[in-house]
């Protein structure tokens, strides 16, 4: 499922107790060429909506009912403790770097992004692309969140202005293609600047994504 | 002899204690008190030297006669100081001078109507001892037969003084005294008479008030005896020199009617008669002292009283004090308006209603309710002030216990609307966060959306002038969004509700400009309110950090201590933090106690700022 074969269209759960938003970002997947084939109204919903097969990707927010606490990621580690490799895109209002955390450590092929990302057509709808295809994806404001984080001089002092922002696009679930695509930087010159990063900040490449973008989020959300 | 039972019993046994002395008035007693054996002193000798050689005692037994007063001015003294009821100490007083008469006859012998005056009131004292015996051991007469012994005594003799003043004549005595100016009636025989009479009268008199001492000592219980203590004996010592003084005397004054025999008594009998008298004061003084020892036993009481004892534990410590195992105290229930015993069932109490050995002593508090009855042996009613400490302590302890519980309810009270307040502001920001969530955020996030659709149609119809417009308006609208945001996580940061602490303090500690170190380690999550409260303490601290401190690093750790979250936050600013500088800190403490909680500051200058927060945390939800 993780690899939706070209051309078919992906096949969406949305999960938000808010109506209005739930029909919103139905609205939003369906314009962006995603099928919207279940719409419900809180995590143990989708997660038997995901059960029942023929969903390739969930988008759910964090905080529904009955808690109104994590529900989202209550599901989404449900879903992954029973061996579903779906998409999952969070959404949630607050940007909440150690949620983000959280979510990506439940396994490859999850996102966490603020909700209002979904008046953002092509961010959503991309965002969910990503997931489906076993990708991650982290909230810019959380990313920035986490580098501005105010920190003893270590080595993320010594990375360049340019690094910086590679290693900002390195967070946000970006693999290498697409940080010289939002750098408008060559592939061979981001790598170059990836493998000084992770040289300088200590930290193992890893050629398999998720686990960079964990290992970096680790890094920032560290002290 | 059924007096005791017949005894009424004191409506009211509390005494108030004899006022204290000013220093004029301590003189004045001292005075008095000297004076007796002074004026004894001079006038035995006085009277020694006008008695014919031949005619007086042995200089051992004028020296005792002359000690007697002393001893009782002495026993007046210690009375005084010992803070004793004014009557026993008036009467010992009063006995010194009243001694003196028979010291100098010789001295007025010559005088017709001198000595029999002298005559007339020189066994005066023997009334006043009987009445210094019967006031004892409470200080004052109480009840019929006391008084009733006390009005014969005087009357006995003052029939006996004008008795005397009107028919002792000389004719028979071998005296060399002048003839009674007063001399109306009767002859020396009948005048002897008379005499007798009065002296057996008296021994019986005296007989009767020993007898009863001893009788309560002997028929009573243990705490009659512990009261009824000394007094007989030197009573008895007294009665039985009394009888053999007035055979002597009869035998003496039908053969010879020696006048010096008939003021002096006989050889060892007078001697005896003597320190029996002395006897009396020093019994009396030794038994008050004895008392007294008792009524200290009333300061084992207010121990118990200060420890806050159960009832039974009263009851128990009572019996001790009293020495009358069987006490019972019976506590008043203001709930069924009756009183109960120790284990709290229903007792009938008869306030009005006389038991023969036991007596009821009610004792009610400051406002005149009743809190307790106590059931004693009736013999205790002598030992009044003893029986006035132990209603004195109750009283305490009764009061004590009522205003502990109160203090204790009041306290509870505040400690339970504190936490109320508390737990209802944090109720009231979280219900304002899920109203800006569901509410406003969700709007103005499907407002964005509407925009957005709204943009895409403008872009597709070619307006594209609309389409800034309208992004322009997007991009504010994030930008307000974006506030709001920051706003309710203020208000109530929903990472906590969701995350914990475990992810909200990392969190916050992201926020604060000066570099901070968390460490949590706490399993289980406690209550939300405990939560928000740990919340609370270390944004305000880490924001006092960010404003005051000076700090370049900051540590916050959070774990478990027992049953017991402990938060503490620790920066290397240049501390001289205070509770009272108006940091903050005081609301923190507020609120760390309305939970039960203590917060500690420790902030030497130089040498950063320590804040510890230890919170009780029993009640936790799923972790």
């Amino acid at each position: 499922m993780t690899d939706a074969t070209p051309g078919t269209r992906l096949r969406a759960a949305v999960a938000d107790d808010a109506m209005l938003l739930r029909e919103g970002i139905g609205k939003v997947l369906a314009d962006g060429g995603v099928d919207v084939v279940a719409s419900v109204g809180s995590g143990e919903e989708l997660v038997a909506a995901v059960e029942a097969g023929g969903i390739d990707v969930a988008v759910l927010d964090i905080r529904m009912p009955p808690k109104f606490r994590d529900e989202g990621i209550v599901a989404l580690e449900s879903l992954r403790a029973s061996g579903s490799k779906i998409g999952v895109l969070l959404l949630s209002m607050y940007a909440t770097p150690e949620y983000a955390m959280r979510a990506l450590d439940a396994g490859a092929g999850t996102g966490y992004l603020l909700k209002e990302r979904v008046s953002e057509p092509h961010t959503l709808v991309a965002a969910v692309t990503t997931v489906s295809r076993g990708g991650s994806v982290v909230d810019p404001e959380v990313v920035a969140q986490l580098m501005n984080r105010p920190r003893a001089d270590g080595p993320l002092s010594t990375l360049t202005a340019r690094e910086l922002s590679v290693l900002e696009a390195m967070a946000q679930g970006n693999s290498n293609a697409g940080i010289s695509r939002q750098l408008f930087l060559g592939v061979k010159t981001v790598e170059t600047h990836v493998r000084n990063i992770m040289q300088k900040l200590g930290l193992d490449d890893s050629p398999d994504n998720h686990r960079r973008v964990l290992a970096v989020l680790a890094y920032l959300g560290s002290r | 002899m059924t007096s005791i039972a017949a005894d009424p019993t004191p409506p009211d046994v509390r005494v108030a204690p004899p006022a204290r002395l000013g220093a004029g008035r301590w003189a004045a007693w001292l005075l008095l008190i000297a004076g007796g054996p002074a004026l004894n002193l001079f006038m035995q000798v006085l009277g020694w030297e006008a008695t014919p050689p031949l005619d007086r005692p042995e200089v051992s037994y004028v020296a005792l006669h002359c000690a007697v007063p002393f001893v009782f001015a002495f026993s007046a003294f210690v009375g005084l100081q010992l803070g004793e009821r004014r009557l026993p100490i008036v009467l010992m007083i009063a006995f010194s001078y009243l001694w003196i008469p028979q010291t100098f006859f010789a001295v007025v012998a010559y005088f017709g109507y001198v000595w029999p005056i002298l005559r007339s009131i020189d066994l005066l004292w023997a009334l006043l001892l009987g009445m210094i015996a019967l006031a004892y051991p409470r200080g004052r007469y109480v009840g019929r037969v006391d008084w009733t012994v006390v009005g014969i005594g005087v009357g006995v003799s003052v029939v006996r003084a004008v008795f005397v003043l009107i028919a002792d004549k000389t004719e028979n005595r071998d005296c060399l005294c002048v003839g009674n100016a007063y001399a109306l009636v009767g002859d020396q025989s009948t005048f002897t008479t008379v005499d007798l009479i009065y002296r057996i009268f008296g021994a019986v008199i005296v007989l009767f008030i020993a007898t009863r001492l001893m009788w309560r000592w002997s028929r009573g219980s243990q705490p009659t005896r512990s009261v009824a203590f000394v007094m007989p004996i030197g009573l008895f010592a007294w009665t039985a020199a009394l009888i053999a003084e007035a055979v002597s005397y009869g035998l003496h004054s039908s053969a010879k009617g020696s006048f010096v025999v008939a003021i002096t008594g006989d050889g060892a009998v007078a001697v005896v008669s003597l320190f029996a008298v002395a006897s009396v004061p020093v019994c009396y003084i030794a038994g008050s002292v004895h008392l007294r020892n008792t009524r200290g036993r009333v300061a084992d009481l207010m121990v118990i009283t200060r420890e806050g004892a159960d009832r039974t534990a009263w009851r128990d410590e009572l019996a001790r004090v009293l020495r009358d195992p069987s006490v019972e105290v019976y506590w008043w229930d203001e709930r069924s308006g009756g009183y109960h015993d120790d284990q709290g069932e229903p007792v009938e109490v008869d306030l009005d209603g006389a038991e023969a050995t036991r007596t009821l002593l009610p004792i009610a508090g400051t406002g005149g309710a009743p809190i307790a009855v106590i059931r004693h042996d009736r013999a205790l009613v002598e030992n009044e002030r003893l029986l006035d400490g132990v209603s004195a302590a109750l009283r305490l302890s009764v009061d004590n216990g009522q205003l502990r519980g109160e203090v204790e309810r009041t306290l509870a009270q505040v400690r339970e609307s504190r936490q109320r307040i508390v737990e209802a502001g944090d109720e009231a920001r979280k219900r304002l966060e899920r109203d800006l969530h569901d509410g406003s955020q969700q709007q103005l996030v499907a407002l964005a959306m509407e925009l957005r659709t709204l943009v895409s149609a403008a872009r597709s119809e070619g307006a594209h002038d609309v389409a800034a417009r309208l992004e322009e308006a997007l991009s504010r609208l994030s930008t307000a969004l974006k506030e709001l945001r920051e706003l309710a996580r203020g208000i109530h940061p929903t990472v906590l509700v969701e995350g914990g602490l475990a992810l909200a303090l990392p969190e916050l500690a992201s926020r604060c400009p000066v570099p901070t170190e968390v460490e949590t380690s706490v399993d289980a999550r406690p209550s939300e309110l405990v939560e928000a409260t740990v919340y609370f303490v270390a944004s305000e601290c880490l924001a006092n950090i960010a404003r005051h401190s000076g700090a370049t690093r900051a540590w916050m750790t959070l774990g478990c201590a027992g049953e017991n979250l402990l938060l503490t936050v620790r920066d290397n600013g240049h501390g001289g933090a205070s509770l009272d500088a108006g940091t903050g800190i005081r609301g923190l403490v507020d609120r760390v106690e309305a939970l039960g909680g203590e917060l500690e500051l420790a902030s030497p200058a130089g040498q950063g700022t320590t804040i510890r927060v230890m919170l009780p945390a029993l009640s936790t939800i799923g972790a």
